[in-house]
Order: structure tokens, then C-alpha cells, then sequence
């Protein structure tokens, strides 16, 4: 039952823009830190979850909701959707962009691991419209890629790069973590070093959550493994902070860099706190400030669709005055900041009215500045981002 | 209800003997509740008890019990607390009943509170059946226990009860010793109205509930009823017994324990161990009450936001109505504004107390360091109580300065001898005595100054005997000592929230100890923080905590929203637990954590 309830406020304008999340729930196999929707060794249901996929692309679209909105980005994520065949992945996409209504050059991402594409795979995506490959690469170094369970050598990361640029990509964005156990400083540079020598045009550069129940967890716990402390971790960042300016990698976001023009659309909107619709097993829409997830299990995920069962698992709306404080923590993730103005719009509400003393405060104190009409982080507070956003939120 | 059917009667024991869980087969047995209804220790109704897995307060509820004779029994059972913090709670439970089962874990045996509460059971003269509880345990020794309870205790091995309150074997026989051996109440129904306040409580529909133990006389709806201790009278709405819930009865006479409503809003009009009369035909005299108790433990209590002071007001009030053990005065603290300085039975009753007002009453506290009343006699020839480190009076002033010593009775196997000895001799110990109650066990008696129990004696008592030694105490008198206070100062700001009484010779250890658990539990911040004990101008010891370098999560796209903005939201009401003292969040359990030892 596709969520015809949700009324669609009309006359926001900044609200007609949209984005699309697909979700493929599937990998080769589970990495030790992961707590993503994403199952191991159930690829038999790979047909049916593209059934199902379809077939809720289908009833979205043909909500009013869908209808009034024009959707500039599409990005298929994981999991690790390049295990699947390229027929279907090329399938999904071209539904998709038939489904809704897109504009001119939305940006098209997949997600993708090494050792789970091809050259033709690629290229075939690419003759879909996928303008834009996120690699999941995490380190180059084998020792480390090993202890975090990833089924893929240095080597093989290297090679992924290269067969996407020769498949036509032109817009290239890896991830790698930082602060794993066992890591030193000199290997983070060493990853970060061979990460720009392939001169990507967007890196994401996470520190390693570690997540309760995952087997990562129950090492650390057990003593088998040990995280660097907070003190190696902030070196960890100043050098990448210093490194990547150095390699015209301009950090936009607090875990994303990228070069002029390159940054993620997709997730800008994420970090604007817009609409989106997400679609798949345990994906998560946001559609005028109503916050859906899907059930993540792949097949009551399938088995709902299928029976024309709601496929939501949870329902999260916020009044507005949380939406509001939301959006200004999420806004603050980006370098830029937020801009006031389109702020107190959307919300009705005055920045400086409904956080009074607190804004005084964390401005007095140089960790928070507003110039141009944007407020945002100072670079001094980049680092302890939250103990900021803990007392806006 | 004829008055010889009534039965009123307390489970005591020492901790974790099965007191409430004997209680719970009880109810069973009598059809008060349904399977459904069922959770284990079910009168442990407060979370913290749940949490815990520790009965705080007496609990009361009336079971009909039809006996063997045919005849249909009222019992008012009581479960009553086993820590030795709640001792309190036990004689006043007592002062309800006629009888009282007496548990022994079967592989235990006789402990510490075992004879402290059977002594507090001989007090008030009350019939006692020994129960030997736990006979399912494979380490269950029913025999030697039986033979303890003739030859320690001095009770007659006759009416000894074995049971499991885990399986319910033996419980049917429980019940009809209960009859049998123990005394209905005395009391006449037909003289002027006696009765006893045992316990309160605050309900904001109802008011004050009181709970009480008719002695004699009758009492019902619409009569109007007098507090004897300060004349104040109220017309009674309703009188009922306890069952799960309030079951509201005509009357209550002499014999019955059960609860009065009268639309009692201000809470201070009630005081329990006050007697209730009636005001057109009012007693000569009231009970005799409850004995003053002493408190131990002396600390303040400051709401976080200074705003809700009288909140905090108005929140004690309401407790000490429940908690007649808990003393107050209003306190002022330079670095906390206004809160009240209190008086504890015991540390596990202070943090009771503290998590009780933080989750009944919303309010989140600070509670000074913990401290116990010392003697100054000063050289103008008078002598000054001080429990609160902010009066020590001027060093120079002082001629002589004693603190309180207590005798602590402890029980444990032989083997764990060493060990308890030496931590006897850590904590100023002396003249201590031991003897053997039985083979492989040892009764040890120890003079020990009271400051050096206060915290957690009991936990370190546990932990190097491996939960079998057990613990009571109780106050001598005052000795010599020779005290100096130390303060801390954070980033240069003297914290007198944090300033404590110590032993001199043991100063310098203690300063070093208190920097480094603060180290410990202040988190890092933006900026360095030093902090430093003093004593008089001199600094004693040091340690700074580094500045905060990073507090940032890496990840946040569409899926994670609402949990990232949870995980800040948490952050927040965190911070919102913290004092700032200065410039520095000092979280709540640092306050506590200076007198903790190292050694856990
Ligand atoms: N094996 C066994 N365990 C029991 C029996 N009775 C109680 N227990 C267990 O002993 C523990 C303590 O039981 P409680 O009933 O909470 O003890 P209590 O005397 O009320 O404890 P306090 O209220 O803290 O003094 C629980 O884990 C019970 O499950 C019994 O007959 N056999
Ligand atoms: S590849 Fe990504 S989604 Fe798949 S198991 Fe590893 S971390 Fe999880
Ligand atoms: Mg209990």
C-alpha cells in the first residue's frame, strides 16, 4: 500500500526538488565492522528483490507526491548492488528514469566494492546513465583490509579504480577509514597517499564507528583487537585535513572531499534535510518531513510488495520545530555551512529568536561564526562538531 | 473479620535469602493473582528494587488463606528489606505484626542481619518461625543450618520450616505454621481508636495514603480522625486493605493493618509513627511510636539547575513521607546555590534516595561528598557537631577533634580470614575479636572509625570474600582523631562541593586518590583542566585532564538522520547531568566517585 496519506504541502517551492535511493541489500560476503542492511550468501533472491524493487518504483511514481516533484539524483546503494547482474542493474536504472520525472542531468550514483565489477559491468552502467561510481575501498593495506573481513586486496582496489575510468567515469568517489585498530598514522598516509596518486574526484574518509553486535564489537570487547586512542585518531584527521588540500581535495562536508564542481548532489540534499524517496529493503524516504523505512529483511521486504502489503517497518514525523534544530545539525556537517535565509523560510521561524543565548554563546566561544548569511562551524570546532550540535539539537 | 483470624507477620532475613521471592509463592498459594498478573519479587514495585534485584521498602499485602482447619484466615504479610541500610524499615514493619518467619538460605546459614533482625524481632516480642529457605540448592545443608538455629539463635528446632520459595515445596506447610504458631492480634475492637502510621505515601489524585495497623478501636469512612502528635484533624473518605491494588472495606478494627484516605494535600500532617484517634471520642494517649533513628551519612543535595530548588522542596517533603529515615535542612553551597544538607542511613541509602527524587520526582541532583558527624571541641571550652566539611572550624580554634567508631559484626568462612583482617587493618581497625559459630566459620568483631566504612566497605567485604562474608554495624561511640580538610580546586576554582574531612595521616594519599578519580570521571573538555588537592594553601597533588580533540561522527547520510540526531539528543541530556562549576562540566558521579577506592 504506497503511502497515499501523505498530503503534499503545496507552494514550497524549495521542496519540488527531489532525490531517489535504491537499496541492494546483497554482498559477497559480511565485513567484521558492518552493521548495513546487507546479507551475505542470499543472492538467490537477487530475482525476486528486482521484482519487488520494480514493482515499488512503480506505485511511488504514481503518487501524487512523486508526480509533483522533479528528481535530479538517483543513486543506488548498499549493500553492494554490482553483485548484481548488469542486465538487472541496467534494467532498475532505466525504470527508474522512466518512472519519474528527472531532470536533464541528474546525477546517477552506484555503489560498488572491488572485486565485484568488470570492465563490461561498468561499461554497461555507464550506457545506463550512471554518471558518477562511489567504490568502497576502506584501505590499501592488505593486513588491515583483512582484519576488517573485506574480500578484496589493495591490488584489487587499484585495479577497480582503473577499469572504471576506462569503462568512461568520469566522476570517481572511494571510501576509506581511519582509525581501525591496529592502524598507525604512517599507514594512514600511506592510504590516503595511493588514494590520490589514482586522482579521484571525491574521497569520503570515515573513522571507524564501532557498531554493538557486530563482530568487530565482540573482538574489541574481548580484547582481541584495540582502537587508537582519541589523541592518534585527531592526528589521523589533521593529516588528512593537510594532506588532501594539498592535492586540490577540498573538503565539503565533515567526512567528504572533493575537487571544485565534483561534490555529491545527492548528499548535499541529504545534509539539507530535503525530500527523498528510498526505496528497498530498510531504505529510508523523507517526504515533506515524513521519515519512512522500509522492513529491512529482503524477503518480507519481497513478500510485502508482493502481497500489496505496507512495506514500511517505521514511521518517524517530527513537529516543526525539530525538524527545524534537525536541519540546522545536519546543515552544519557542511563546510559551507547553512544558509540562514532559505533556513528561516522554510521553517517560519528566526535562527537567532529560537536559539537566543545558546547562538550568543557558541559564536562567543569561535565555534560557531555567521558572515555572508551562512552560519556555520568554525574550523577550530570541525573536530568536536559535537559538542556543538549537541546543544543545538 | 473476627479478630482471632487475623495473622500479621514480616519475612526478615539477611540479603538476597529469599525473602521476596518466599512472598511471591505466598501470593500464589492464596489466589491473588492470576498467571498472567505474575512477575517474580512482585512487591518490589519501585524500577530501582527491579534494577536492582534488592527489596528497599516493606511492602504489605493481605492474603485470605483458607487453613486446613477449614477456617478462613486474613494474613497481612510484610516483606521487609534484608541490606542493613534498611534496618529501619524492618523495625517499623515489625512494629505492625505479631509474628515473623525468619528465612535462612540453606546454603548459607546464619549471617549478619540474620541476628540483627531476629534481635529486632525479639524487641518488639514477636513469635518467630524459622524458615530454612533455598533446600533446592545443591550446596543446601538444611542440618547444619537447623543445628545454627538451635544453638546460635537460641530458637526452638520444633517449629523450623524447610522450603524452596524457588520451587514452592514446603509452602503449604508455611502457611498453616503461620496459623498455627503464630498469635492473632490483641487489641479491642470496642475501646477508643489506636492507630499506628507504619508508612506513607503520596498520591497526587488522592493525597496522603497512610498505612496503618488498627491497635485498637475502629475506624471508617466519614468519621473524622485526629493525628495525635500535632491535633490535626481530617474527615476519612475511604479505608480498605491492601491487596495488589487498594481494596477499599466498611471498616478497619483493632488487629487490621490497612490504609486510610482522607484527602490529605499537605504533606507534613502526616508523620509516620504518629497515632491516629478519633476526634469526638479520642484516645488518652498515643502509641509509643518509633524510636529516633540515627542518621550516618551526611551529604547535600543540589539540583543541577538552580532553578528548581523548589521543586527539589516540595519533592523532599513528599519522600521523607515515605523515607521517615531521611533528615533534612536547608544547605547553600557557593559553587551549587541552594539545596539541602541530609542525613543517611548508609551510602546504599543515600544513592537510593538520589535515584528515587532524580526518577519520581524528574529532577536531576548533585550530592555533596559523603561525610560523618565529627566532635570539635574547640579551645573556648565548647564542642561543635559538624558533618559538613564547609564548617570546620578554623584549625587554630581546635583543641580536640573525635569521630565516630563503630563495632562491625562480620561473618565469614574461615578461609577468608587473612584477607578481611587485613582490610580491618587498612580502615584504622581495632580490639578486634573473632570465634567460631560453627566449624569453618568465623564471627569477627572489629572497632572501626565509621568514615572508613561509610563507602564501600561492603562491596570491598564482598569482593575479597567472593560474596560470602556479610556485614552489621552499629555505633560505640566518639574517639580521638585528627582531622584536616582538603579541598579540590578545578582550574585553579575550589569546588567545596568536593572538599572532604580526612584523616591526617591518610591526607596526602586521599588527595592524590580524589585527583585521580576525578581524572577519571570528568571527560575531557575544550580546553585543559587542572585539578588539585589542597589542604590550608597547599597544594598536595595534581593532575590535569588534556583538552578534548576530537568528538565528531565521521558518518551521516538520509538513513541515519533520525539516529544520529538520537545519539546528539542523548549527548545533550547528558551534558544536561553535568554541573558546570567555572567553565567545567562536572558529570554527577564524580562527586561520589572521590571516596571510592582504587582497588575495583
Ligand atoms: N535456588 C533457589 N533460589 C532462590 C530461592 N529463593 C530465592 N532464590 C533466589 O535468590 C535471590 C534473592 O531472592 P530475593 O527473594 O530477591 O531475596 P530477598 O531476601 O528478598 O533479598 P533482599 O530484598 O535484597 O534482602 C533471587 O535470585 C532468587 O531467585 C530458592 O528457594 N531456591
Ligand atoms: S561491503 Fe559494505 S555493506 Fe557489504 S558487508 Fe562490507 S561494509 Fe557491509
Ligand atoms: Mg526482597
Amino acid at each position: 500500500m504506497p503511502p497515499s496519506f501523505i498530503k503534499d504541502p503545496a507552494g514550497n517551492a524549495g521542496d519540488k526538488k527531489a532525490t531517489i535511493y535504491l537499496h541492494i541489500p546483497f554482498c559477497k560476503s559480511k565485513c567484521h565492522y558492518c552493521s548495513f542492511n546487507s546479507y551475505a550468501g542470499r543472492t538467490n533472491e537477487i530475482g525476486d528483490y528486482f521484482k519487488a524493487l520494480n514493482s515499488q518504483m512503480r506505485d511511488m511514481a504514481a503518487q501524487p507526491w512523486s508526480q509533483n516533484r522533479s528528481f535530479f539524483s538517483l543513486y543506488i546503494g548498499g549493500g553492494t548492488p554490482t553483485i548484481c547482474d548488469s542486465a538487472l542493474l541496467a534494467d532498475l536504472i532505466k525504470n527508474c528514469l522512466r518512472l519519474f520525472h528527472f531532470t536533464d542531468h541528474p546525477e546517477i550514483t552506484v555503489e560498488t566494492n572491488p572485486n565485484t565489477i568488470s570492465t563490461e559491468k561498468l561499461y554497461s552502467l555507464v550506457q545506463t546513465g550512471a554518471n558518477r561510481l562511489s567504490i568502497g575501498v576502506q584501505s590499501f593495506s592488505n593486513s588491515l583490509l583483512l582484519s576488517l573481513g573485506r574480500s578484496h586486496t589493495a591490488d584489487e582496489a587499484k585495479h577497480a579504480f582503473t577499469m572504471a575510468r576506462q569503462a568512461g567515469f568520469t566522476n570517481i568517489s572511494m571510501d576509506l577509514m581511519y582509525g581501525l585498530p591496529g592502524q598507525t598514522l604512517q599507514e594512514w598516509r600511506h592510504s590516503l597517499e595511493i588514494a590520490t596518486s589514482l586522482d579521484p574526484e571525491h574521497l569520503s574518509l570515515y573513522e571507524l564507528m564501532v557498531e554493538e553486535g557486530t563482530p568487530m564489537a565482540a573482538k574489541i570487547k574481548g580484547g582481541g583487537a584495540f582502537l587508537p586512542g582519541e589523541d592518534d585518531v585527531a592526528d589521523m584527521e589533521e593529516l588528512t585535513a593537510s594532506l588532501l588540500a594539498a592535492k586540490g581535495l577540498k573538503r565539503y562536508e565533515i567526512s567528504n572531499f572533493a575537487k571544485p564542481v565534483f561534490t555529491s548532489q545527492h548528499n548535499i540534499h541529504y545534509w539539507q534535510n530535503l525530500s527523498w524517496i528510498g526505496m528497498g529493503a530498510g531504505a529510508t524516504g523523507s517526504l515533506s518531513g515524513i521519515r519512512m523505512t522500509n522492513v529491512p529483511d529482503p524477503a518480507t521486504y519481497i513478500e510485502n510488495i508482493r502481497n500489496k502489503q505496507n512495506p514500511y517497518s517505521e514511521m518517524e514525523c517530527l513537529c516543526r520545530q525539530s525538524r527545524f534544530r534537525e536541519t540546522v545539525i545536519m546543515g552544519l556537517r557542511m563546510i559551507e555551512g547553512i544558509r540562514i535565509d532559505d533556513l528561516e523560510k522554510r521553517f517560519a521561524m528566526g535562527l537567532e529568536a529560537y536559539y537566543g543565548d545558546t547562538l550568543k554563546e557558541l559564536t562567543e566561544q569561535k565555534l560557531l561564526e555567521i558572515s555572508n548569511g551562512f552560519l556555520r562551524l568554525t574550523a577550530a570546532a570541525l573536530t568536536v562538531a559535537n559538542q556543538v550540535l549537541a546543544r543545538l539539537v | 473479620m473476627p479478630q482471632d483470624t487475623i495473622r500479621n507477620f514480616s519475612i526478615i532475613a539477611h540479603i538476597d535469602h529469599g525473602k521476596s521471592t518466599l512472598s511471591d509463592r505466598l501470593i500464589q498459594k492464596c489466589g491473588m493473582v492470576t498467571d498472567r498478573q505474575f512477575k517474580d519479587q512482585l512487591l518490589d514495585s519501585m524500577d530501582i528494587e527491579r534494577e536492582r534485584g534488592i527489596t528497599i521498602k516493606s511492602q504489605t499485602i493481605c492474603l485470605p488463606y483458607k487453613a486446613k482447619d477449614g477456617k478462613l484466615y486474613s494474613l497481612n504479610l510484610v516483606d521487609t528489606p534484608g541490606h542493613v541500610d534498611f534496618s529501619y524499615e524492618v523495625s517499623r514493619a515489625l512494629s505492625s505484626c505479631e509474628g515473623a518467619l525468619l528465612l535462612i538460605d540453606a546454603a548459607q546459614g546464619v549471617e549478619a542481619q540474620t541476628l540483627a533482625n531476629l534481635y529486632l524481632a525479639m524487641d518488639y516480642d514477636l513469635e518467630i518461625i524459622p524458615v530454612i529457605n533455598k533446600i533446592d540448592l545443591p550446596s543446601a545443608d538444611p542440618e547444619s543450618v537447623a543445628m545454627q538455629i538451635e544453638e546460635d539463635l537460641g530458637l526452638e528446632a520444633e517449629h523450623i520450616q524447610l522450603c524452596s520459595a524457588k520451587t514452592g515445596e514446603g509452602v503449604d506447610d508455611i502457611l498453616e505454621a503461620i496459623v498455627k504458631y503464630l498469635p492473632p492480634p490483641k487489641g479491642d475492637a470496642d475501646a477508643p481508636l489506636q492507630a499506628l502510621i507504619f508508612d506513607a505515601n503520596y498520591d497526587s489524585f488522592r493525597g496522603t495514603i497512610i498505612s496503618c495497623r488498627i491497635i485498637n478501636g475502629r475506624i471508617k469512612a466519614g468519621d473524622t480522625m485526629l493525628f495525635m502528635a500535632n491535633k490535626i484533624s481530617y474527615k476519612v473518605d475511604e479505608v480498605g486493605l491492601f491487596g495488589l491494588v487498594r481494596q477499599p472495606r466498611k471498616e478497619l478494627r483493632a488487629g487490621e493493618v490497612g490504609y486510610i484516605l482522607a484527602g490529605i494535600k499537605t504533606v507534613t500532617d502526616t508523620k509516620p509513627g504518629d497515632t491516629i484517634t478519633l476526634k469526638d471520642a479520642p484516645a488518652s494517649e498515643p502509641l509509643p511510636g518509633f524510636k529516633e533513628i540515627q542518621q550516618v551519612v551526611f551529604s547535600s543535595i543540589y539540583p543541577i539547575s538552580t532553578d528548581e530548588y523548589e521543586n527539589l522542596a516540595s519533592a523532599m517533603e513528599k519522600l521523607t513521607l515515605n523515607d521517615a529515615s531521611l533528615t533534612y535542612q536547608k544547605d547553600s553551597s557557593t559553587a551549587l546555590g541552594f539545596g539541602f544538607r541530609c542525613g543517611f542511613l548508609g551510602l546504599l541509602h543515600l544513592e537510593v534516595i538520589q535515584e528515587r527524587l532524580e526518577r519520581e520526582f524528574d529532577i536531576p541532583l548533585i550530592l555533596t561528598v559523603p561525610s560523618v558527624c565529627y566532635h570539635f571541641h574547640l579551645e573556648d571550652g565548647t564542642m561543635k557537631e559538624i558533618d559538613n566539611p564547609a564548617y570546620f572550624p578554623d584549625p587554630s580554634t581546635i583543641s580536640r577533634t573525635e569521630e565516630p567508631f563503630i563495632k562491625a559484626t562480620i561473618h565469614i568462612p574461615e578461609r577468608y580470614m587473612g584477607s578481611v583482617m587485613t582490610l580491618c587493618m587498612e580502615r584504622r581497625g581495632e580490639n578486634t575479636h573473632y570465634h567460631y559459630p560453627m566449624p569453618g566459620r568465623i564471627e569477627f568483631t572489629c572497632e572501626v572509625p565509621l568514615a572508613e566504612v561509610i563507602y564501600d566497605f561492603y562491596d570491598r567485604l564482598k569482593s575479597i570474600t567472593q560474596g560470602y562474608g556479610s556485614f552489621d554495624y552499629k555505633l560505640i561511640d566518639y574517639r580521638k582523631s585528627d582531622l584536616v580538610k582538603l579541598d579540590i580546586l578545578v582550574n585553579g576554582e575550589r569546588v567545596d562541593a568536593l572538599s572532604q574531612l580526612v584523616y591526617r595521616a591518610n591526607a596526602r594519599q586521599r588527595g592524590l586518590h580524589a585527583c585521580e578519580r576525578l581524572k577519571e570521571e570528568i571527560p575531557r573538555q575544550m580546553f585543559k583542566i587542572a585539578i588539585q588537592g589542597a589542604i590550608g594553601g597547599t597544594i598536595i597533588s595534581r593532575t590535569t585532564i588534556a583538552a578534548l580533540r576530537k568528538d565528531v561522527t565521521a558518518k551521516c547520510y538520509g538513513g541515519d538522520i533520525s539516529r544520529k540526531r538520537k545519539l546528539l539528543e542523548k549527548q545533550k541530556a547528558g551534558k544536561k547531568r553535568m554541573k558546570t562549576v567555572g567553565n567545567v562540566d562536572i558529570p554527577q558521579k564524580a562527586f561520589l566517585a572521590v571516596l571510592k577506592s582504587e582497588e575495583r
